[in-house]
């Protein structure tokens, strides 16, 4: 089953967020209208609540590079969507498409780990494969990528994601709110939301590891 | 070059894109729109080194089992030889990974088509002045990591001068390496010079570090997009008249050039 129609699925069997985004059918006529799930109210009043309108998935990009204080949100998982906007959608392969934009990938991340063929890569791989001025970052110590997670992971510091890696095979990551969290925005059941999965950490988080491990360095070699 | 419709095959774009710079991956999507609405491919999706979805994550998002692979990059090098085939995975030009058959293109910025790009650009920035009296630049970054990363600019360069466009010269220079795009006026001998940057975006290098090489700026500016007008042709600097382009990788032309590698492509691996 293509992915559009997996999504139109769970939207029948009861999903209806990922990340902050809010999912609604048969809007004013539109098959599908999505919103920040904060602006679920106006999103249902007449000329939707003076939001402002988006038809198609087009303005995906646009609505999800800048938060409302002008950050560029380089990772989409960031929890500072802006509101303010609507958008409707004429099927699910055009939802499909805005979901994609705002969420890259989340959406088959999902699919993948519920039918059981999502691949989960642990931080030392994912270091040790790489190259270039990245090399460096595969020193950082396991007590320095573990305060990473906790210093720059998690709804706490603006990602949404659910971690599933772990340091290595034996070393799961330190107890935190970055490590517990679900991938869901706000009070929801896993019934009623798709979480947004972290199969390996991020290029921001290779990018830490390797000013941490520099750090590391220079004071080892300063001792 | 057209391109047979392939609606059971999916187009994977893969861009550069930065942690620092939103309008670095502009042109991918842009690249992606323009092909997406000729609904030549079942499906079209960009990824990144720097942004999301990563290489590894776009697998997931593709439904359709044959894949083709085109990286958006300027070169081979570095990214092209190293990275994208290591992130995704591939150990030649075919390659299964995880049930998905991947054909994995040549970059846009080797096809021949490119010259023709260049000298587009350059004609539209500079419609008056004459060639003769005009040495024509074409600039990129650069790296030691690798070698053949300057190739495809050195390559463009020595197709421009002999291909009867009547440039005074035609030179390559970089950002990092010599010869230095920095010594623009003491490597050219004429009063107009015009620089096109062979990158894919307007992004960091391109818009913002170039510049003041170049001494069109004294300090790094705001990005692009974040910026009330861009800046205005010709600049008179250092005794000449400079002209400076948009990044190749602009040009709504690009994403015929991407077609253009899956067709080479399919010529030289496939059997059609």
């Amino acid at each position: 089953m293509s992915t559009a129609l997996e999504l139109r699925n769970l939207i029948r069997s009861g999903f209806h967020r990922i990340g902050q985004i809010l999912f609604q059918t048969d809007v004013y006529g539109y098959p599908y209208v999505i919103c920040h799930h904060e602006d679920a109210e106006l999103s249902t009043e007449p000329a939707f609540g003076g939001l402002d309108v988006y038809h198609g998935p087009e303005a995906a990009r646009e609505i999800s590079t800048y938060a409302e204080d002008g950050t560029y949100r380089f990772t989409k998982g960031q929890t500072n969507l802006k509101r303010g906007w609507v958008m409707t959608l004429e099927n699910e392969e055009d939802l499909r498409q805005a979901v994609d934009q705002f969420y890259p990938a989340c959406l088959g991340l999902f699919l993948a780990q519920r039918d059981g063929t999502l691949d989960v890569q642990n931080l030392r791989d994912k270091l040790n494969r790489q190259t270039g001025m990245y090399r460096f970052a595969r020193t950082v110590s396991d007590a320095g990528a573990q305060q990473l997670v906790q210093t720059i992971c998690g709804p706490a510091h603006q990602c949404a994601k659910r971690i599933l890696w772990k340091i290595d095979e034996n070393t799961p990551l330190d107890d935190s709110e970055a490590s517990r969290f679900k991938g869901i925005v706000g009070d929801l059941p896993e019934t009623a939301a798709i979480p947004l999965l972290c199969r390996e950490a991020c290029n921001h988080f290779v990018a830490e590891c390797r000013r941490v491990a520099k750090a590391e360095f220079e004071k080892k070699d300063g001792a | 070059m057209s391109i047979a419709p392939k609606p059971h095959s999916a187009l994977l774009i893969v861009g550069h894109g930065s942690t620092e710079n939103p309008d670095s991956s502009t042109p991918y999507f842009e690249h992606a729109d323009e092909i997406r609405s000729r609904r030549l491919f079942a499906e079209v999706h960009c990824c990144f080194w720097k942004e999301e979805p990563s290489m590894r994550e776009a697998l997931y998002m593709i439904d359709a089992d044959e894949i083709y692979v085109v990286p958006d990059f300027i070169s081979e090098g570095y990214f092209t030889q190293d990275v994208i085939p290591r992130e995704l995975e591939l150990t030649g030009p075919t390659t299964v990974v995880r049930g998905k058959t991947l054909h994995y293109c040549l970059p846009v910025g080797v096809h021949r088509s490119m010259t023709g790009l260049i000298l587009h650009r350059a004609k539209e920035v500079a419609p008056n002045v004459n060639p003769a009296e005009t040495t024509l630049i074409i600039t990129g970054h650069g790296t030691g990591l690798n070698q053949n990363s300057t190739k495809a600019i050195r390559d463009q360069a020595e197709l421009i001068a002999a291909s009867g466009a009547g440039y005074a010269a035609v030179l390559d220079a970089y950002m990092e390496e010599q010869p230095f795009i920095a010594k623009w006026d003491e490597m050219s001998q004429t009063p107009n010079v015009i620089v096109v940057p062979f990158f894919i975006s307007d992004g960091l290098h391109s818009f913002q570090d170039i510049p003041v090489l170049l001494g069109i700026e004294n300090e790094v500016g705001p990005a692009a997009s974040q910026r009330d007008a861009f800046r205005q042709n010709p600049h008179h600097l250092r005794g000449k008249t400079l002209f400076y382009t948009s990044a190749i990788g602009t040009e709504r032309l690009m994403a015929d050039v991407i077609l253009d590698q899956i067709s080479d492509f399919n010529k030289e691996h496939k059997s059609l």
